[in-house]
């Protein structure tokens, strides 16, 4: 009896052959030259109107760029990507699968996609905001991120003007002038990231002070949403984030306090909270990938462009509820760090336990995680973003209080 | 006074059935499964064809396609033959996830902290053993409460499975960490990655010898025989002058050894690294996997490739024809859930009642 199961599933094997023989296997092979099959994987999908939305409308412009050029581009995207072994079956799919670039956009990737890139020598990986590239000795890998710091720094400015503006009222003493922050993991990234925004409120408001409530995910929205209103609840009158979701717009929207955005433009679902937002214009980036990809050109190994390329942008300011002159603020602030007057990180507007900080490392080199080489710290200001494209700011400076570092 | 009602529909259980007779409606099931599958595909607008297609082609039609199908079916099957034991005692380990992930955890320390101290194989050797001892102490805890205290091994066992992810989770972000705030655990060195037979990592060679010797214990060695009696009666079992408690823990020790292996399967052959995911559900999968092989050894091996390949043709499916992921996952659980009743109807069968019958009553 043994047997006919057995025939029976050879038999059901079989039918399963002529189905797929129905939907014959396309040719891989590109014959145009100017097409081209890229692979995205994500680690969530659009609908978080945050993190993999912005690349997904980073990836919809470039498309529209390079058709502009006569390049056709063959997406093949693949949403809600763990940063474990699917991360590794994802990139073998999509490489067999026939795409010619395959980009992964989260950080924890990047292990998971070099345990693959040896196996197919003729396709070009790209790993967003991670950093192995340069030291790996392959010359199919790149990574890419932008100098992100330097919106974040704006945005700041912003929330710094606005509870400036609550002070000045009479709504807030100026020690109540807290911002709650919700990030990630207490990562460099997150780091670079909170402590440029900070540097740029407390550029427009001196006596602002900050805490930061980490979540321990990139993204989980209910997690941040409670972040957000404990912060507001501790009297944090200004809600910033590093993470992927919206709801801590809307926490800060349902606590009456004031909030600024990452990745996407928030002020749509919190019109009475939310300020501004900065985002990558992830574009930019495809599209300089894409076009020298096509055009037999080599794929920078390290990408990393800043605001004055358009790789970071401002979302529209919300002006129903931003301070008075923000715009203007906005454009001087802007200008400064296009021409490079401004240093986002200049040495003299902070310290490090009471101490002015005059050495801190960029790299590292040799793979124990900790930076050994590459003084990043000259000229009066710490450079970000300059060594590598993923940020290596981790310093701890005064006036920002960590209120768990679990993660 | 009317005679007791009737109900609609009664069921009695079936006392024989021709095994070709249990064989076809278990291939029947699978094919309603099928076209029940069809529905969701057709609502999302996909041909249903060229979607089984699909899968069948993402994951047999080429040879890296077919070795990733095997990789994940290694530890499926792994595992389904780490519970068979307990469940043929009816004793019901749901704790397998935990287990595996101990096992990982075990294994994962010698991988990081000793593979520079340690040549290849007796690197390997050390990590497959602790990582068993680790999985079997694990399943010895709720063991020992059952049998000392008789407490409820699937709550027991369900919720150690938490503590066991809880743990890794505190090592990714903590004592183990990469790069810090990364919550990554560094990828393991060449000397504690399993060596690839057949292009796949040497767990398939692993686990079939698993079933083999499984086989062998659950029917031919006394202790196979014991854990039979204790499933069929604890009483004969103690009747007969059985050490009821000690069995339950010898055979929980076993189980969770074997899950241990099965965890170190995964970091050393597939992953090369550990996170609090490691297990991905496998210790739960593994339990269908157990029920539709009636814990049979062999039937395992079949099983389990077929899950395999849903699994992996439905992430095919997802990158070839942007189906949404969620419905490959309800395919599979269509699949999944006709797979598991048809043993309902092998073992039962419903009487109508009669029309005369429905007189009476009234």
């Amino acid at each position: 009896m043994k047997k006919l199961f057995s025939v029976l599933i050879v038999l059901m094997l079989l039918t399963g052959f002529v189905f797929a023989a129905g939907s014959a296997e396309k040719a891989t092979t590109a014959s145009d030259p100017n097409t081209v099959k890229v692979g995205l994987l994500c680690i969530g999908d659009e609908n978080d109107q945050g993190y993999t939305y912005n690349f997904i409308r980073g990836r919809d412009e470039a498309t529209e760029m390079l058709a502009a050029d006569g390049i056709t581009v063959e997406w093949v995207t693949k949403f809600n990507i763990g940063e474990d072994a699917t991360c590794t079956d994802a990139n073998i799919e999509a490489a067999e699968e026939g795409c010619q670039i395959i980009i992964n956009n989260s950080y924890g990737f990047e292990p998971f996609m070099l345990e693959v890139v040896d196996d197919y020598p003729e396709i070009e990986f790209i790993s967003c905001t991670n950093c192995a590239s340069v030291f790996d000795g392959r010359d199919n890998t790149h990574n890419a991120f932008a100098d992100i710091y330097e919106g974040r720094y704006i945005a700041g400015v912003v929330a710094g003007m606005k509870m400036q503006e609550m002070i000045d009222n009479g709504k807030i003493t100026p020690e109540q002038a807290v911002i709650g922050y919700v990030g990630a993991y207490s990562f460099a990234e997150v780091i670079s990231g909170f402590t440029a925004y900070y540097l740029g409120a407390k550029s427009v408001c001196p006596s602002v002070t900050m805490k930061v409530s980490f979540v321990g995910s990139w993204s989980d929205a209910t997690a941040e949403s409670d972040a957000a209103l404990a912060l507001a609840d501790q009297g944090c009158v200004m809600i910033s984030q590093h993470s992927d979701n919206t709801t801590p717009a809307t926490a800060a929207q349902q606590r009456g306090v004031y909030h600024t955005g990452y990745n996407n433009d928030m002020t749509g679902i919190a019109p009475n909270a939310s300020l501004i937002s900065t985002r990558i214009d992830w574009a930019i980036y495809f599209y300089e990938a894409i076009k020298a990809y096509v055009n037999g050109e080599e794929i920078p190994q390290d990408w990393c462009k800043g605001m004055a390329e358009g790789a970071v942008v401002m979302t529209p300011l919300n002006e129903a509820i931003a301070a008075p002159g923000t715009a203007e603020k906005v454009a001087e602030v802007e200008a400064a760090l296009a021409d490079g007057s401004l240093e986002v990180f200049d040495t003299s507007t902070f310290t490090v336990g009471g101490e002015t900080l005059t050495h801190a490392f960029a790299l590292d080199t040799d793979g124990d995680f900790t930076a050994d080489s590459e003084e990043a710290v000259y000229d009066g200001a710490f450079h970000e973003s300059e060594f590598q494209s993923a940020p290596y700011f981790t310093v701890q400076i005064d006036g920002i209080e960590w209120l768990n570092a679990a993660y | 006074m009317a005679a007791e009602k009737t109900p609609l529909i009664r069921l009695a259980k079936r006392t024989e059935m021709k095994r070709s007779s249990m064989w076809m409606i278990r291939v029947g099931s699978i094919l309603v499964a099928l076209l029940l599958g069809c529905l969701p595909m057709i609502l999302t607008a996909t041909n249903p064809f060229s979607a089984y297609g699909v899968i069948i082609q993402g994951s047999l039609s080429r040879p890296v396609y077919l070795k990733q199908t095997i990789r994940t079916a290694i530890p499926l099957l792994g595992c389904a033959l780490a519970i068979a034991p307990c469940f043929k005692m009816k004793f019901w380990n749901i704790g397998a996830e935990g287990q595996i992930t101990m096992g990982a955890v075990a294994a994962t320390y010698f991988a990081l902290f000793w593979h520079d101290r340690i040549p290849h194989v007796p690197l390997l050797l050390i990590m497959a053993f602790t990582a068993a001892i680790a999985g079997g102490l694990w399943a010895l805890i709720p063991a020992f409460f059952k049998a000392r205290f008789n407490t409820n091994e699937t709550l027991f066992t369900l919720m150690m499975n938490y503590i066991a992810i809880g743990i890794v989770a505190w090592l990714q972000g903590g004592p183990w960490e990469g790069r810090k705030g990364s919550q990554l655990i560094p990828m393991f060195s060449d000397s504690a990655r399993l060596p690839t037979v057949f292009g796949v990592n040497c767990g398939w060679i692993i686990a079939l010898v698993l079933v083999v010797l499984m086989y062998i214990y659950m029917n031919k060695t006394k202790q196979g025989y014991e854990i039979a009696v204790i499933g069929d009666s604890v009483n004969t079992a103690r009747y007969a002058g059985m050490n009821v408690g000690w069995i339950i823990m010898r055979t929980m020790f076993i189980s969770g050894a074997i899950s241990g292996i099965v965890g170190f399967i995964i970091v050393s052959g597939a992953n090369f690294t550990l996170y609090s995911g490691v297990a991905d559900g496998v210790g739960f999968t593994s339990i269908t996997v157990a029920w539709l092989s009636q814990l049979n050894s062999f039937a395992m091996i079949v099983i389990s490739m077929i899950l395999a390949v849903l699994e992996k043709g439905s992430n095919t499916l997802q990158t070839r024809m942007s189906v949404p992921a969620s419905i490959a996952d309800i395919i599979t659980g269509i699949l999944l859930f006709c797979m598991l009743s048809c043993e309902f109807f092998i073992n039962y069968k419903l009487i109508f009642r009669h029309k005369e019958n429905k007189e009476e009553g009234v």
